[in-house]
């Protein structure tokens, strides 16, 4: 009975230890007298979640990933060339949900390609998606012919636009469309069959082979669905940047890592949430955005984010061997 | 947890304290928004704008200058986030020299909005949405550097001319400047201009290299339209034994590496701005501004051809050898 509370209380850790992480952040930059009223300010809370849409959508796709047991590299150079096909899309006269609805397709596309790659030649995902990164990056700057691509003003410009930006709500509709994702990934995971079986490709993939799941395949199935979500991480870019920007979102994949690992998953496989991806996400944002409010030089804000990976890690170890007692 | 409860009350009566404090006296946060903190350049500006702040604080009037750059130096969406941060922050002013023409407008925009003032600084926007401009008039420093060019060849060779990134309207500008002089010199033909040096000096590096691997035979004159691919073409065109003046080489803007290649005549000449006046009139402009008074909405603050002759007049000289230490220590 005994044991039987500690697991509960373990689990409700594991739940809760982000959020916790998340709390002591805000508060860290609430306790400066001079910051706090401007930091916690509904309009600034607006800020932090526009900057968060991003990393959220593209750490989404990588909980997919990561929970399987792999990895995606290349998720910068492909945002920044879904980017550079969105913005060409438009200029050369699309509709902008045709062209919206393209821009997701090509992430997805070279998802199943990753996927494709990764399964059949039965190769590391890690080798597969670095490859992937340059010819994503060469890609995209080949199409835009290495200049940003500045379609003229459309709809497609509002989804992140933050229209006023002194009060919490109207949230743009960026915002709106990451948490409605996060629902979404987040009921798959759970409740259907796919998802139970990335978890089971993340845990044991030789035993989920061996009870006659079709791994391969449903390996192809995780890198094209994440890939969905990078391209829809791409529209969100050019929607804020207003434009295609071929050398954009370089190092974007670190950031997304960084917040699916700070979410509470492993490296390893097998564990991961789409609440904790979303929550780390959001705590490398206000980390961001309250040292620039207070001031701090950047590179004390690298030392930080750098400081919280690893502490998220240590933490991600410590339950591990806990669990396993 | 209890006690961040427990102590909220003693957060908000000391907030109110603060902000009361505040009220009293003349003083002004002002943010400064550069596109990266490395280079030299960015810190002559930091600098020129501590200058004003000392300047400023004799008069009375206090000011809390921000520095902070983009967490990537090339990043636009960083950038965006940084003047996004001070939106909210509300700082009384932002400084910014925008990464991208038009990447930034939203965000000054919405700063603008919120009636936040927002000084443009060292290249374009493509919006009117703003207080002031300041900057040096990059069209013209580039076509200072095609006459210099036209002269160094005697009006007849081959010329590179190794652009810097795409979308940065200040290297833009010069690189258009540039050819636009060399229409003077029908004797000059332009064997490259379609080449992109990139953000960082490693990658400024590797493309000159290319560059002249596949051009350094035919070449008689480069042009470099800022600091990092100028020191590196340098070092680059040394490689190859066509430094000292073989390949003339004009570069634009001054560190110490690109000073030291002028004496040593591997570059002939440097089209210097002058970033400390800039960081000043920036910080001048807007506490004016901010004081109600009428600014002008252009500020040129202009750009010098040096060369190995008139290096070591005292005002070039300190162009070259901006006295940072004063400033920034």
């Amino acid at each position: 009975m005994a044991s039987e509370n500690k697991t509960k209380l373990w689990t409700l850790f594991n739940i809760l230890g982000p959020f916790f992480g998340l709390l002591l952040v805000i508060g860290l930059f609430s306790s400066s007298a001079e910051v706090r009223p401007f930091f916690l300010s509904g309009g600034n809370f607006k800020i932090i979640l526009t900057q968060t849409v991003i990393v959220a959508i593209g750490a989404l796709g990588m909980t997919m990933i990561i929970i399987s047991g792999g990895i995606d590299l290349s998720v910068g150079s492909v945002v920044a060339l879904t980017s550079v096909v969105g913005a060409t899309l438009i200029e050369q006269k699309f509709s902008p949900g045709l062209a919206a609805v393209l821009t997701i397709l090509t992430g997805g596309l070279i998802g199943l390609t990753n996927g494709m790659l990764i399964s059949g030649l039965r190769m590391l995902p890690f080798i597969i998606t670095l490859g992937m990164m340059g010819v994503a990056r060469g890609t995209a700057k080949w199409l835009s012919k290495s200049q940003t691509v500045n379609p003229p003003e459309n709809p497609l410009n509002n989804i992140m636009a933050l229209t006023d930006p002194t009060q919490l709500l109207p949230l743009p509709n960026g915002v709106w469309i990451a948490a409605a994702l996060a629902i979404f990934l987040s009921l798959v995971l759970r409740k259907t069959v796919f998802g139970r079986y990335i978890f089971a490709i993340g845990g044991n993939e030789l035993a989920t082979r061996f009870s006659g799941v079709r791994v391969s395949l449903h390996k192809i199935f995780i890198y094209g669905v994440a890939g969905l979500f990078f391209g829809a991480a791409g529209l969100m870019q050019f929607s804020r940047l207003t434009q295609g920007d071929p050398s954009g979102a370089n190092g974007l994949e670190l950031d997304i890592i960084a917040a699916v690992v700070i979410g509470g998953a492993s490296l390893s496989g097998g564990t991961g949430s789409v609440l904790g991806s979303i929550i780390g996400a959001l705590i490398m944002a206000v980390l961001r955005n309250g040292s620039s409010q207070m001031g701090w030089p950047t590179y004390m804000q690298e030392i930080i984010i750098g400081g919280v990976i690893i502490l998220a890690i240590a933490l991600d170890k410590y339950r591990q061997h806990k669990s396993n007692e | 947890m209890k006690s961040i409860f427990r102590s909220l009350p003693a957060f908000i009566t000391s907030l109110c304290f603060a902000a009361t404090l505040s009220a009293a006296e003349k003083n002004y946060t002002i943010a400064l928004i550069p596109k990266g903190t490395t280079h030299e350049y960015w810190k002559s500006i930091n600098a020129g704008a501590v200058k004003a702040q000392r300047e400023l604080a004799e008069k009375g009037i206090k000011i809390n200058l921000i520095w902070k750059g983009p967490l990537r130096e090339d990043d636009r969406d960083q950038q965006i986030q940084v003047v996004e941060n001070f939106t909210t922050r509300r700082v009384s002013g932002i400084i910014l020299a925008p990464l991208d023409s038009q990447a930034l407008v939203k965000p000054v925009n919405n700063a603008m909005q919120s009636k936040i003032p927002v000084v443009i600084l060292d290249s374009g926007l493509k919006t009117d949405k703003y207080v002031s401009y300041v900057s040096t008039d990059n069209f013209k420093g580039g076509q200072l550097a095609g006459e210099k060019m036209g002269a160094l060849l005697n009006g007849k060779g081959n010329v590179i001319l190794l652009r810097y990134a795409v979308g940065s309207a200040s290297t833009e500008e010069r690189e258009a400047g540039f050819l636009d002089a060399l229409k003077k010199f029908p004797g000059i033909k332009l064997i490259s201009s379609d080449q992109y040096a990139g953000a960082t000096r490693e990658l400024c590096y590797q493309a000159s290299q290319n560059l002249l691997n596949r051009f350094g035979r035919e070449a008689d004159g480069v042009f470099c339209p800022c600091e990092p691919p100028t020191v590196a073409m340098a070092k680059a065109l040394r490689d190859i034994g066509k430094a000292g003046g073989k390949i003339k080489m004009i570069g634009f803007d001054s560190g110490s590496q690109s000073v030291a290649d002028l004496k040593n005549g591997d570059v002939q000449a440097l089209i210097v701005q002058n970033p400390m006046k800039m960081g000043y009139l920036a910080v001048q402009t807007m506490v004016k501004h901010l004081g109600g008074e009428k600014v002008e909405n252009r500020i040129d603050t202009g750009a010098v051809a040096v060369t190995s002759e008139n290096m070591d007049q005292p005002e070039v000289k300190e162009l070259l050898y901006p006295p940072l230490d004063k400033y920034l220590k």
